[in-house]
């Protein structure tokens, strides 16, 4: 097993970054670009998804949450069986994961974790926007941010004009809508009347009425838009159910069943993206991963690192990007987690500005406030 | 004052309310006491259900797993046989009604307000099978007869409720010291520790540690479920010595001598008086009454009768009541959907929840659609009320609520299915008018809008009507 530190990382692109270089864009491309984030809320238990299975420390110390058939990856990494089309699209170079990372917060709380995942700040509840919100809006892409869920995440507030589509069981007349518009007068009436506005120019096929428990139809409309050229260039699911304190399980339990809902997902926008598949990129984002040991009741506490999981047309190669960090004892997060040495801010960064056709380096001074996030689009993505 | 107040601190005025000449006293003097439910179909007890969902669980887990291990289609058969034995489909719906008949008819209101507030704040989210057996009873009886104590008693008992320790996991949390911790060479689980801080009392702004974390944790082990054969998970609440971490522990720089069960009391003591906890929980309540983003002046008030009553809840309130009158013209809240449900049941008499003969249950059919009505509105409006998606309870952020889709559900609501819960006798346009009059400054505006459909008692009609004014700016926030 040769699963030590290794440096290629770190060295290479904060150079790349420090000394000011940066790769042409093609600006000329036409082809709409789509960035989908999957939300996966409740900690995401990176070590589960991708387990090392070239550490035989991580069996000692989850005797009770052994995975078997494990997909392989390569030599130091395997896959959970339940992320079947992501080793489907690894034999493609459509497959990749980032891993040992996160975003910067060791808090373990699982809400102030949250939040920091969808603002990218550092501080809790401090910002009100989101980095993907914010984003859209350095790019001035204006009202083509789509949100899979009920209410809009915080992570694509920012921007004015967001949609989301979780349909209502049934039609609604959105002329009564017409009636009132006018009613919503000043600044604390701005939030309402500017959804309104977003209602009044919902293409038609988002008006239709069907089972929003039903996450297929869900993506499958997701799927329609993201294809569209004039359609959305954002889409933000969310899944909650990570948190696995209890009956975390191996092959099948509590956590496999998050990962397969995650597994469906992808699964649909593949089928339904066709070609535009090749010019999107789909990423998870998590608060945080779980502790390397199973705890009391066959689970696993808050962590710190995790992995993110990626696949779509525009990522550069099939790979475990990652710096790794180990799981000695003293290589550990405050003894007991897997260390996170990529800020997932700068994966996130890098993937904005491959899909908002952005300089990187003017996305990370308007989105994240200058933080030192180093230029991943080479090592990570096509360019 | 302006009639908003009433939706304010309310639910609004029903047809046969008027308004009081001093509105905040009208408020400040409900909240002495504990209004009795009114429900008058059946309330069953936290106990009886426990033993219920304990059917369900020992049924299905250890019954008919094992009867139908090799025949998936016979075995789904037969759980379904089960849910309607034990109930699993029913007393959900049934909780929601006794909730709903409360806010709707109770004579203190402003009461009821409170009650919905705290079971958010301790917030039990959708977990196993909590929502169909647990959560509904855990607000009667842990929640509720908590609200004329002290913060502290509240914190206590809700701590070592069957309900929270179930949610939080704290029965699978060992002292690793502990003789049964060493036997079986099992350790602490964080969870419930961790959301005692965090969500129940001092908040993140205290700066604990990951370590005062995991010593909070041992203080609580030992606090579990009594596990048996027949009961498994759904025994009640004891102590387990034999699970407790021995040794002294330090939470927040405060010392806890080695004293086994006696230790979680005064841990508790300690953090339901922090200062920083009671500036705190003094914001979420001026946030759910006030407006989103309170300020100290808001504030300050509140702390005070917190600190000069000793945490007495009924005086707590009273403040946040009088700091709610005070900012009540200058202020804007957004009510989320149960909320604003309940206020057009109240407002407009509508015919919610199903009366208590028909709600009555048999257990040997599947519930029908009248009897999932309520439970269906509430989650297609996205406000589900015992099934928060995670611990830290529903939001009180208007950002949080508004959404395209969150919208046209009021829309679907207020123009769909509102006007098949007109009651027969309210059809007319006159009886619209005489509601808006009782609880809208701006009632004629509002008249006007839906003036056109004057001579309309169609559903078509009501719903053209009722979609407009339930959506109005004034009504959906204050």
């Amino acid at each position: 097993m040769n699963c030590t530190r290794r440096n290629f990382l770190i060295g290479g692109s904060t150079t790349l970054f420090l000394s000011g270089y940066f790769p042409k864009i093609s600006f000329a491309s036409m082809q709409k670009k789509n960035l989908i984030i999957i939300s996966l809320r409740g900690g995401m238990d990176g070590l589960t998804a991708v387990p090392v299975i070239g550490d035989k420390r991580l069996k000692k110390l989850r005797k009770k949450l052994i995975l078997e058939d494990v997909l392989n990856l390569n030599s130091d990494f395997g896959l959970h069986p339940k992320l079947e089309i992501f080793h489907k699209l690894w034999q493609k170079n459509q497959a990749a994961f980032v891993h040992a990372t996160n975003i910067p917060y060791t808090g373990r709380s699982h809400f102030d974790g949250q939040n920091l995942m969808e603002t990218g700040a550092h501080i809790p509840y401090k910002e009100k926007t989101g980095w993907l919100g914010r984003g859209l809006l350095a790019s001035n892409i204006i009202g083509k941010g789509l949100a899979i869920s009920l209410p809009m995440p915080l992570l694509l507030r920012g921007v004015p004009q967001n949609n989301n589509f979780f349909p209502s069981p049934d039609f609604v007349e959105t002329k009564l809508i017409d009636q009132i518009y006018n009613e919503f007068k000043g600044e604390h009436n701005e939030l309402i009347k500017s959804t309104l506005d977003t209602i009044r120019q919902r293409p038609l096929s988002m008006q239709i009425a069907t089972d929003s428990d039903d996450r297929k139809k869900l993506a499958l409309e997701a799927a329609k838009q993201l294809k569209d050229q004039s359609g959305p260039r954002v889409a933000v699911f969310d899944l909650d159910g990570f948190d696995t304190h209890a009956a975390q399980g191996g092959v099948d339990g509590a956590h496999a069943d998050e990962l397969e809902e995650v597994n469906k997902i992808v699964t649909i926008l593949h089928e339904n993206l066709g070609q535009a598949f090749d010019n999107t990129l789909i990423l998870t984002l998590t608060e945080f991963g779980r502790t390397i040991k199973q705890n009391g009741g066959y689970g696993t506490e808050h962590g710190y690192g995790s992995a993110i999981l990626m696949a779509g047309g525009l990522l550069k190669k099939s790979q475990v990007y990652t710096d790794w960090p180990g799981l000695k004892k003293k290589e550990l997060f405050e003894g007991r987690d897997l260390n996170s040495t990529i800020d997932s801010r700068a994966v996130y960064n890098s993937a904005m500005s491959i899909c908002f056709n952005q300089d990187p380096e003017f996305l990370r001074k308007k989105v994240f406030w200058g933080d030192e996030l180093p230029d991943l689009s080479q090592e990570l993505f096509k360019i | 004052m302006s009639l908003n107040f009433y939706r304010r601190v309310a639910f609004g005025l029903s047809p046969n309310e008027k308004p009081d000449k001093d509105p905040l006293n009208w408020a400040i003097n409900q909240l002495d006491t504990i209004p009795d439910l009114l429900w008058p179909g059946t309330i069953p007890t936290e106990k009886d259900l426990r033993k219920k969902y304990g059917e369900w669980v020992y049924g299905d887990r250890e019954v008919l797993r094992k009867k139908f291990k090799n025949d998936k289609h016979a075995y789904r058969k037969a759980k379904d046989e089960l849910r309607i034995k034990t109930g699993e489909r029913y007393f959900e719906l049934n909780e929601h009604a006794i909730r709903h008949f409360q806010t709707k008819y109770s004579k203190q209101p402003v009461f009821e307000r409170f009650w919905l507030f705290w079971g958010n704040h301790f917030a039990i989210s959708e977990k196993d099978f909590l929502a169909e057996f647990s959560t509904g009873p855990y607000q009667r009886e842990i929640i509720r007869p908590n609200m004329v104590k002290t913060f502290e008693e509240m914190v206590q008992s809700v701590t070592t409720s069957w309900c929270m320790i179930h949610h939080l996991d704290n029965s699978e949390s060992f002292g690793p010291n502990s003789k049964k911790g060493m036997e079986w060479g099992e350790t602490i689980n964080e969870n419930h520790a961790r959301e005692l801080l965090e969500l129940h009392t001092v908040s993140p702004n205290a700066g604990y540690t990951q370590e005062d974390v995991i010593q909070l944790a041992y203080i609580m082990t030992g606090w579990s479920h009594k596990w048996d054969r027949k009961n498994l998970e759904t025994g009640d609440i004891w102590f387990d010595q034999e699970m407790h971490q021995k040794g002294d522990k330090i939470v927040l720089g405060v010392k806890y001598k080695n004293d086994a069960k006696r230790e979680l009391a005064k841990v508790i003591h300690d953090l339901a008086t922090h200062p920083i906890c009671i500036k705190f929980v003094s914001t979420k309540l001026c946030r759910h009454f006030i407006t989103d983003e309170p300020t100290e002046e808001m504030i300050d008030p509140v702390i005070e009768a917190w600190n000069k009553s000793n945490g007495s809840l009924i005086e707590i309130h009273k403040a946040v009541i009088t700091q709610a009158y005070k900012y009540n013209e200058i202020t804007h809240k957004f009510h989320p959907p149960e909320i604003w449900l309940m206020q057009l049941s109240r407002m407009f008499d509508l015919n919610i929840p199903l009366s208590f003969e028909k709600m009555n249950y048999t257990f040997k059919s599947k519930p029908n659609n009248r009897q999932r009505q309520l439970s269906w509105i509430l989650r297609e409006i996205g406000h589900s009320p015992y099934r928060a998606k995670q611990p830290n309870g529903w939001s009180d952020l208007e950002v949080d609520w508004v959404s395209p889709e969150l919208l046209l559900r009021r829309f679907w609501f207020a123009s769909v299915e509102l006007p098949m819960l007109v009651k027969s006798g309210n059809r007319s346009h006159n009886f619209i008018l005489a509601c808006l009059k009782n609880n809208f400054e701006d009632h004629e505006n509002m008249a006007s809008l839906i003036e056109n459909f004057r001579f309309g008692t169609s559903d078509y009609d009501l719903g053209q009507k009722y979609g407009v004014i339930c959506n109005l700016p004034g009504v959906l926030k204050i």
